[in-house]
């Protein structure tokens, strides 16, 4: 497979059906530079990866003193229709991915961009977005089980005062998808600063290039600042959609599943059926479905990106 | 940049509500921490301690080795910080300002690294460190930031790497310099920002890491403040006056390194002798 | 193209291997003989528990007679608890000076971090356990000793030195842990709140212990609205309640005591089929949803997210009474107001679900009869003195509670233990206690999987006990695979 953010380079190199000196040159120097990162990836990360594709296809549980090879059982117990759950817990991770990634996204990219204005005390505001990510979780899981409460808490309150509908957040089998997704909005400081640290990498000529044409700042925010920020859009997109996929603490530490499971997320599932119920073959198998599906999204995401993605360093 | 008054001002504004929401788990956590037990969880929240504890923090801290857990951490946290800095900035530049035949698809392999969840990945990479012989040492936590720091880290200063003109690495090309002085003379000053993003996330990272310790270490003279902060949690019921307390000791250091890190960041770099 | 990448592959491979191979060499010049074995069983699960943790006990296989002993023990706590542990190691090692005892404290994710070891065959020699965790998926694969044969010839631990309900078997004869100390379920209440309102409060003796629709009705004298009225009382609005006569925690803990006062069982006898959905476990738990949402004396699942803690919640009257643990004392302890314990009111007789958590020995320790030495240490009420008397642990020895001087220790003159104690928590610890569910009833998780979600509907009013019960009835009794307790 062939997941190419870049241009084709290589293809253009498989026309001449050459070698030249200077991609020889830097053929060394490319795996010279990234040969550390590729060893790591080989030493650290296949060897675990193999093993539990293998386990995938066995019926391990970790307390047992024998396993036995079961070839693709587990995959097919998974799709036999027999474990709801399974079913269940991947269609409320993909409710959660699809409502979380454009609101993580749209709402971290506005902030940077009031970060990244020139008002006093900036410093203490990017320090202040990002605090909640670093509280640790047994605190701030006491504010949002406070916040959301659906009596006493400070939501509703303000919504009733407002004379809206007030709903039961973490509590209600239809809104806990969208609570949680509302508690994990709190987390967003590194994507922010990421941003930031994008929209800090726009030379400043370009701007000036508009100032100099008359242009304001919808001419400044559609015509530079979105353009030269797209490599850190991809990124953040990316990375949200491989977490989001992943999301397992909040149900872990706010609902345990629940309401009637409608919380029970795909990989909150698998550890528990990993370290709870100690099956820890069947959970390598729910795992690697789960490594399949972020693939391919991915995937499609890094094909699309060459029609949106703009790197000034990388024009032919 | 110059911005109008009236921007200014609505962005201030904005600024100031959008903090009032992000600051609340901080604030609780901080007054939790010199709270009375009895006065942390009444609801609605209250915001003054009455009376105040500080004698929390000289508890929590005192109760528990505190000193061996915050050295610990310190050593694991900047053996993982310069590893982690020297190796991604190091693979990001052959991933993105070299080309190179297979560069795409071995980036490509390298990112599915992210993509399996850890459940399934912990106890393999525990059995093959024991192997070896490192359980109970701090090297499963600290060598592999050396191999590369990270998939993350390499991806994301890949994007800010691939955003710098061509044109820079040209001209040093014809001065006569060689990939390692492009790295070293151009691609790091002018992807400052984003280091700095990868050196504060790999330090709050590492500071903040419970399961890596929890796993690896066995000892209690070498475990690290993320592993001690759990040991105020009981059978019955924890002592949540002294885990804020600790929790938020734990915590002042990020704040104060994250406020120092992000005012490096740079202000809009200038090109310059390029035509905007 | 194809062909050339594979090239850098391969080497890549060949370097790889080459530098584990250097770096598995360097640590086995360094660390001598803690690798011995290790590299011989590459397939965890393969070397069985033989050689299991043994590795990493100073080199057993070479000791002489006197040769000092090293015992790993697991376990979790607070900071006080993990004193008490200390202290009774400390003990330990004083009375056995060729013993050294390694603790260690996991108090988070301590089932992560065990199975962690299970896997890489690092097993400590005692470990702390949970019945509705790991303990039992352990047992089942045969991990811990079998205690019976230690009870047995034992001359100061033996079953009936022991309280009820505080040992847990895999079957019957086959013992694979025990508790450091019972816990009860009791009904807690302000003193004051009943003074102010005119209301005799419980009566601690069991034989006299609240009936249900006595303690309803009290409940609802002691439900008070924003505008001063109780739920007897005409124009009471059940939404906007000051103060709820019940605190009525839901899990599994609490709703046992009154399945098992109404006779009803989580199993039938047999242990065959499912007995939660039989008329007396439907009714008793009928009976608490409805203090909820008939009579409105109790907060809701939603409501009671506001009221965290037991102490907190009576100390400022936000409720009148509340079911919960034993172990609650200890924080009711400092808090200082007048509150007081009686037995759970009773449905047909008066019962207290006993929970525990509990020390077993993995059968792959090389020192089994030291590590019996230690668990007995560690359950020893002498040791832990401190956190019995703080409230949060109970005495696991008989004796501390029939004989008058050792109970005395423990009991007198202490902010833990009010004048209800000996007739809600020490009588009915001894005369009316049962089992949890956890240490009999086999597939316990999975069929609480299946049963949560079910009641979740019915703590909201949203079905009837039985609706929910009958609903899920079939899904959960796939999961019932029978009793520990019988053969």
């Amino acid at each position: 497979m062939g997941i190419s953010a870049v241009d084709g380079q290589t293809a253009r190199a498989r026309k001449k059906g050459t070698t030249s000196k200077r991609e020889r040159k830097a053929l060394f120097y490319g795996l010279l530079f990234t040969s550390p990162a590729i060893l790591g990836f080989l030493i650290y990360t296949l060897g675990p990866m193999v093993a539990s594709f293998y386990l995938s296809l066995t019926d391990y549980n970790v307390f047992k003193d024998q396993t036995t090879f079961i070839g693709f059982d587990n995959y097919a117990k998974l799709f036999s229709g027999k474990d709801e759950l399974f079913y269940q817990s991947l269609g409320a991770t993909f409710y959660f991915v699809v409502l979380r990634v454009p609101a993580v996204i749209i709402i971290s990219f506005l902030l940077a961009l009031l970060l990244n204005m020139n008002v006093k005390g900036r410093s203490m505001f990017r320090t202040i977005i990002y605090l909640p990510s670093i509280v640790p979780a047994v605190a701030s899981s006491m504010i949002w089980l406070w916040l959301l409460n659906p009596d006493l808490g400070l939501v509703n309150t303000v919504l009733d005062w407002l004379h809206l509908p007030t709903s039961s957040w973490l509590f209600g089998e239809k809104s806990v998808i969208p609570s949680i997704v509302l508690t994990t909005l709190w987390g967003i400081g590194g994507t922010v600063i990421i941003f930031l640290a994008g929209l800090s990498g726009i030379p400043k000529q370009y701007y000036e290039a508009i100032d100099v044409d008359g242009g304001g700042w919808y001419h400044k925010l559609r015509h530079i600042t979105i353009p030269m920020v797209t490599p850190t859009i991809f990124f953040n997109t990316i990375m949200t959609i491989i977490g989001s996929f992943q999301v397992f603490s909040e149900a872990y530490i706010l609902t345990q599943g629940g309401p009637n499971n409608k919380s029970m997320f795909f990989v909150f599932y698998l550890w528990r059926t990993a370290f709870r119920d100690t099956e820890m073959g069947y959970a390598s198998a729910l795992a690697w479905i789960l490594f399949v599906i972020i693939l391919i999204f991915t995937f499609i995401v890094f094909k699309t990106s060459k029609s949106w993605v703009h790197y000034e360093g990388d024009r032919s | 940049m110059r911005e109008s008054r009236l921007k200014l001002t609505a962005g201030y504004v904005a600024l100031l509500i959008v903090s009032v929401m992000f600051i609340v788990p901080f604030v609780w956590l901080l007054r939790s921490s010199v709270m009375d037990l009895s006065q942390i969880f009444i609801m609605p929240p209250e915001w003054i301690p009455k009376p105040f504890h500080f004698e929390n923090f000289k508890k929590a801290l005192t109760v528990l080795p505190f000193g061996t857990f915050f050295t610990n951490t310190i050593i694991i946290v900047f053996s993982v910080l310069l590893g982690t800095v020297v190796s991604s900035t190091v693979a990001a530049f052959g991933f993105s300002r070299i080309r190179w035949k297979g560069r795409d698809m071995i980036f490509a392999v390298l990112m599915t690294g992210m993509m399996l969840p850890a459940a399934v990945t912990l106890i393999p990479s525990f059995i093959g460190w024991k192997e070896l012989g490192f359980y109970d040492t701090f090297y499963p936590l600290i060598v592999p930031a050396y191999f590369g720091g990270g998939i993350f880290n390499i991806f994301l200063l890949r994007q800010f790497y691939l955003t710098i003109p061509q044109d820079f690495d040209e001209a040093a090309f014809v001065d006569g310099a060689n990939y390692f002085q492009i790295y070293w003379r151009i691609l790091l000053p002018l992807s400052r920002s984003a280091v700095i993003v990868v050196a504060l996330f790999t330090f709050l990272g590492s500071w903040n890491d419970f399961m890596g310790p929890l796993i690896y270490l066995k000892s209690d003279s070498r475990f690290t403040l993320a592993l001690g902060l759990q040991m105020f949690q009981g059978s019955y019921t924890a002592q949540w006056d002294l885990l804020m307390a600790a929790s938020a000791t734990v915590v002042l250091p990020c704040v104060v390194v994250f406020l120092v890190g992000q005012r490096y960041f740079l202000e809009g770099i200038t090109l310059t002798g390029l035509k905007g | 193209m194809v062909r050339k990448q594979w090239k850098f592959v391969s080497v890549l491979l060949v370097v790889m291997l080459s530098s584990i191979a250097i770096l598995s060499g360097c640590t086995k010049s360094d660390s001598g003989n803690t690798n011995a074995n290790a590299n011989s069983n590459a397939n965890t699960n393969a070397a069985g528990s033989n050689g299991a943790g043994a590795d990493e006990n100073a080199g057993s296989a070479d000791a002489g007679s006197g040769e000092k002993i090293k015992l790993r023990l697991t376990g979790w706590g607070a900071p006080d608890e993990v004193a008490a542990y200390k202290f009774a190691i400390e003990k330990f090692e004083k009375a056995h000076p060729n013993i050294n005892v390694e603790f260690q404290a996991i108090s988070a994710d301590y089932d992560t971090k065990l199975t962690t070891m299970v896997a890489g065959n690092d097993e400590p020699d005692v470990a702390m356990m949970e019945s509705a965790t790991i303990a039992y998926p352990l047992a089942e694969q045969g991990k811990f000793v079998n205690l019976q044969d230690y009870l047995s010839a034992d001359t100061e631990v033996t079953p009936d030195a022991l309280v009820p309900n505080i040992t847990y078997s895999a079957e019957p004869g086959n013992v694979i842990g025990i508790g450091p100390g019972p816990e009860t379920f009791v009904l807690y209440y302000n003193e004051d709140v009943f003074k102010a309102a005119g209301i005799e409060p419980p009566p601690a003796d069991p034989a006299q212990a609240w009936k249900w629709d006595q303690f309803v009705d009290v409940a609802k004298r002691l439900t008070i609205d924003n505008k001063g009225r109780n739920a007897t009382e005409e124009g009471f609005d059940p939404k906007s309640i000051k103060q709820f006569g019940i605190n009525l925690p839901t899990w599994w803990g609490v709703y046992s005591n009154f399945i098992y006062s109404n006779g009803g069982d989580f199993l039938s006898a047999d242990g065959k089929t499912l007995a939660l959905n039989q008329p007396e476990a439907v009714e008793a738990l009928q009976k608490m949803a409805d203090l909820i949402n008939v009579y409105h004396v109790a907060p809701s699942p939603l409501q009671s997210k506001n009221i965290p803690g037991t102490n907190v919640a009576l100390q400022t009257k936000k409720v009148a009474m509340a079911f919960d643990g034993q172990w609650a004392t200890a924080s009711l302890a400092q808090s200082k107001f007048n509150y007081n314990v009686a037995p759970m009111p009773v449905l047909k007789q008066p019962v207290t679900t006993i929970v525990a958590g509990m020390f077993s020995i993995f059968k792959s320790t090389k020192h089994p009869q030291e590590s019996w030495e230690l668990l007995k240490a560690l359950i020893d009420p002498d040791a832990s003195l401190d956190v019995i008397t703080a409230g949060t642990w109970m005495p696991s020895h008989k004796d501390w509670y029939t004989d008058a001087d050792k109970l005395a220790k423990w009991t007198q003159n202490l902010p833990s233990r009010p004048s209800g104690y000996k007739g809600a928590v020490i009588d009915m610890l001894l005369n009316h206690s049962h089992a949890t569910p956890t240490s009999y009833v086999k597939n316990f998780n999975k069929i609480m999987d299946v049963i949560n979600p079910a009641m979740d509907k019915v703590w909201l009013g949203k079905q009837s006990a039985k609706e929910a019960l009958d609903a899920v009835a079939a899904k959960a009794q796939e999961q019932v695979q029978g009793r520990r307790d019988v053969k």
